[in-house]
């Protein structure tokens, strides 16, 4: 089998099994409390800061970063385990979601000394939120297009210009990491990945302007921020000066390789659970497993991913591959259950299977484009096979 | 290298020499490649040597099956090292042989009923017959699955001779040999099983189909690959058109996620775990993904992949034919569904962590 594509099985962990044993007791109490409900797609509409704190108390937050930065020095593996159980239980963590994931990271990597102290003991406390800001409203799948800009003005600050869209949870978040054109592109067809750099921006600062864009369920989630004449301290150039493409790479490795990527529809199948055992349909029950087959192969492949990052790798093209055959699945969901239950699909359904539905539906068209499109994926993908 | 390296390269050696046939009533198996394989004591991987076997761990058996398997090698090794034989070695039965071909009958149309032929205990005679038997005509010995004697709860594990007896001719779509055997009042050797031990028999069966399906699936994504780059149209490798790296990423997608499930399974089973479940999402996970695999490979591989002067359809075939053996998704997908809702309709997440 193709060795670019194929990861070594994850050893089994018990660190991890102990952390998912506290997960699941403290996520049990929580729904006991009535402090949330359980939901689809909570990672991207499960705002709660305070839900967030619960979390970043406990250490679950920015678990596998050096204590010295708020981190506790986890395991990727222990720190699956955790996600995976918030993702299952339909918790609200989108708040921190992407801090957590993959802008952390992205600060641990290339952040200065200053920036790295200043902002993830924050993080990791569940008190400081971020948002991506790669997409634009004419650059979506090809990325190295974006026309946000940034100059060095005479201080040595950089003043920003642009648009950034799909910024989930901008109302809600403290910075963006922002990726601009700040050089001229190279020449050759790879010549527009040169003259990018990443930039971290406080979301209060002037000439910031976060207006809401809605998804298919009214949802507010969303966002297009707009950068106006915006002065960007000097010493909040993330990383190198024209090194943005690759340090984007990186962030997506990251922004890939989660459970995030085939759980999120996850409640509308714990849901049908529950219809099964209750009909003893056989034909119910035969979805039951076989999408259950799915589930459990996407795991092994996730859980791979995690125990190569344990090893030092940044696997992006498994992540791309696990995204693919994951994202495809959560939306899949929607039709497997569809196909042997008869209820009324609705968001005010008194039926909790009819509302899952009704959340999985209106949120599928963004599982295969979110992070990167399914073609741009499997693009990555044929590029692991050797065919371009 | 590992041990497993170690036996997958002498497998491959010995694959090298012979190339797969189409199989006819005449000639419906490798028997050179199967002698080649005893000698090299290849046939009794992962069967204890004190039982007979050339000894090694379940990881040697699974590895000498996926070679194979991937070689579209007509030989009843999966049977052989990874069911019969070690549920007969588990059971305190004889095994026989490692040069003679073993295969399993899971045979609900067969009864075993107590005997007192004067040959001690654990004597059977079993009627019925053992329909869709993998290897009919060409297993010398057969670990039959019959339903236990009437009183008594469970199966029986009962060891044929078969050499004797008469079987009719069918095949699966692969042509492998899948007739009948008609027991007629045969005496045999048996053990008396429990219906979970019984049930286990089933999954390690389900278990060796997946692990040959997943090792056919890797094999026919190689092969669709190594052909994108080669055929030119256009000016240009078949693989250079994205609309065929779309397809053979979504073959990648599948062909990935089928290996990490079933070496998952595999490992449940090593660890001595409870794998009847894992074994149940393996065999519907892999038998899920024949349809996608086995038509993109047909469809990038063009009219060529579709004769039988191309390779391809020694396995496609086969991947046709394995998913629907030893119990299809639908079999399986019944017991997980079932299975994960054995502790209650608000624990499925728990249940589903807890399977591999």
């Amino acid at each position: 089998m193709n060795s670019s594509l194929t990861l070594a099985p994850a050893p089994p962990s018990e660190a991890a099994e102990e952390v998912r044993a506290q997960v699941r007791e403290f996520l049990a109490a929580e729904l006991a409390a009535g402090t949330f409900t359980t939901h689809v797609d909570t990672w991207l509409s499960g705002v709660d800061p305070a839900f967030s704190r619960k979390l970043g108390e406990r250490g679950w937050l920015g678990m596998t970063w050096p204590k010295e930065y708020g981190g506790h020095e986890r395991s990727a593996m222990e720190r699956y385990a955790v996600t995976e159980e918030l993702l299952a239980a339909g918790a609200p963590v989108a708040a921190h979601w992407i801090a957590d994931r993959q802008s952390g990271p992205n600060l641990l990597r290339y952040g200065t000394e200053a920036q790295r102290r200043a902002i993830l003991p924050r993080i990791a406390a569940g008190e400081c939120f971020f948002v991506i800001g790669m997409s634009e409203p004419d650059s979506g799948s090809d990325l190295a297009s974006i026309r946000t800009r940034a100059r060095r003005d005479d201080g040595g600050d950089w003043v920003v210009n642009g648009a950034k869209v799909w910024t989930s949870n901008a109302h809600h978040a403290h910075y963006a990491i922002v990726l601009v054109r700040s050089g001229p592109p190279g020449e050759g067809p790879r010549g527009k990945h040169q003259g990018l750099t990443q930039l971290l921006v406080d979301l209060s600062l002037p000439g910031v302007t976060v207006n809401p864009i809605r998804i298919l369920d009214g949802g507010h989630h969303f966002n297009e921020v707009v950068f106006d004449d915006v002065v960007v301290p000097g010493d909040m150039l993330l990383g190198e000066e024209g090194a943005g493409w690759h340090q984007v790479t990186a962030e997506l490795a990251f922004e890939r390789s989660g459970p995030e990527r085939f759980l999120s529809t996850y409640p509308l199948l714990a849901e049908f659970a529950r219809r099964a055992a209750d009909s003893g349909d056989a034909a119910q029950l035969a979805t039951l497993g076989r999408v259950s087959a799915r589930l459990l192969a996407l795991r092994q492949l996730s859980l791979r991913i995690a125990a190569a990052l344990d090893r030092g790798e940044l696997p992006d093209i498994p992540a791309a591959l696990v995204k693919d055959v994951g994202t495809t699945f959560e939306a899949d969901l929607v039709d497997e259950v569809r196909r042997v239950v008869e209820v009324p699909v609705s968001l005010d359904s008194p039926d909790p299977l009819g509302r899952a539905l009704a959340e999985a539906q209106l949120h599928a068209p963004g599982y295969t484009l979110r992070g990167g499109t399914n073609e741009i994926l499997r693009g990555i993908v044929a590029r692991g096979l050797g065919l371009r | 290298m590992s041990d497993q390296d170690l036996v997958v390269e002498t497998v491959r050696d010995i694959l090298a020499g012979h190339e797969p046939f189409v199989l006819t009533p005449e000639r419906p198996w490798d028997a050179g490649l199967w002698a080649t394989l005893a000698e090299a004591g290849l046939t009794g991987v992962g069967l204890p040597e004190e039982a007979g076997g050339s000894g090694g761990e379940l990881a040697d058996a699974v590895a000498v099956v996926r070679t194979l398997a991937a070689g579209a090698a007509a030989v009843p090794v999966a049977e052989q090292l990874l069911v019969a034989g070690p549920a007969l070695v588990a059971h305190g039965l004889e095994l026989p042989p490692v040069e003679e071909p073993l295969t399993v009958a899971v045979a609900d149309m067969v009864t075993a009923a107590p005997s007192d032929d004067g040959d001690g205990p654990g004597r059977f005679t079993l009627g019925g017959a053992a329909t869709d038997l993998a290897w009919a005509g060409v297993a010398r010995h057969v670990a039959v699955l019959a339903r236990g004697p009437e009183a008594v709860d469970g199966s029986v594990l009962a060891l044929v001779d078969a050499s004797a007896l008469e079987a009719t001719s069918a095949a699966n779509l692969a042509g492998e040999p899948r007739g009948s055997l008609v027991l007629d009042q045969v005496p045999a050797t048996g053990a008396l099983l429990t219906d979970a031990q019984a049930g286990e028999v089933k999954a390690r069966y389900a278990l060796a189909r997946a692990v040959q399906l997943a090792a056919a699936c890797e094999q026919v994504l190689a092969w669709t690959v190594a052909y994108a780059g080669e055929r030119e149209q256009f000016g240009r490798p078949l693989g250079r058109f994205q609309a065929i790296q779309m397809e053979l990423a979504e073959m990648a997608g599948e062909v990935t996620a089928v290996s990490a499930l079933v070496d998952a399974a595999v490992q449940t089973l090593e660890r001595g775990e409870d794998a009847v479940l894992a074994a149940a999402a393996a065999k519907v996970r892999a038998g899920a993904a024949v349809e996608v695999v086995a038509r993109l490979a047909h469809q990038v591989h063009g009219a060529i992949g579709f004769t039988q002067e191309h390779r391809l359809h020694h396995l496609t075939r086969r991947l046709w034919s394995w998913r629907d053996e030893a119990g299809s998704e639908l079999t399986w997908s019944r017991v997980l569904g079932a299975g994960l809702l054995a502790d209650g309709a608000d624990d499925l997440w728990p249940a589903l962590t807890r399977v591999v």
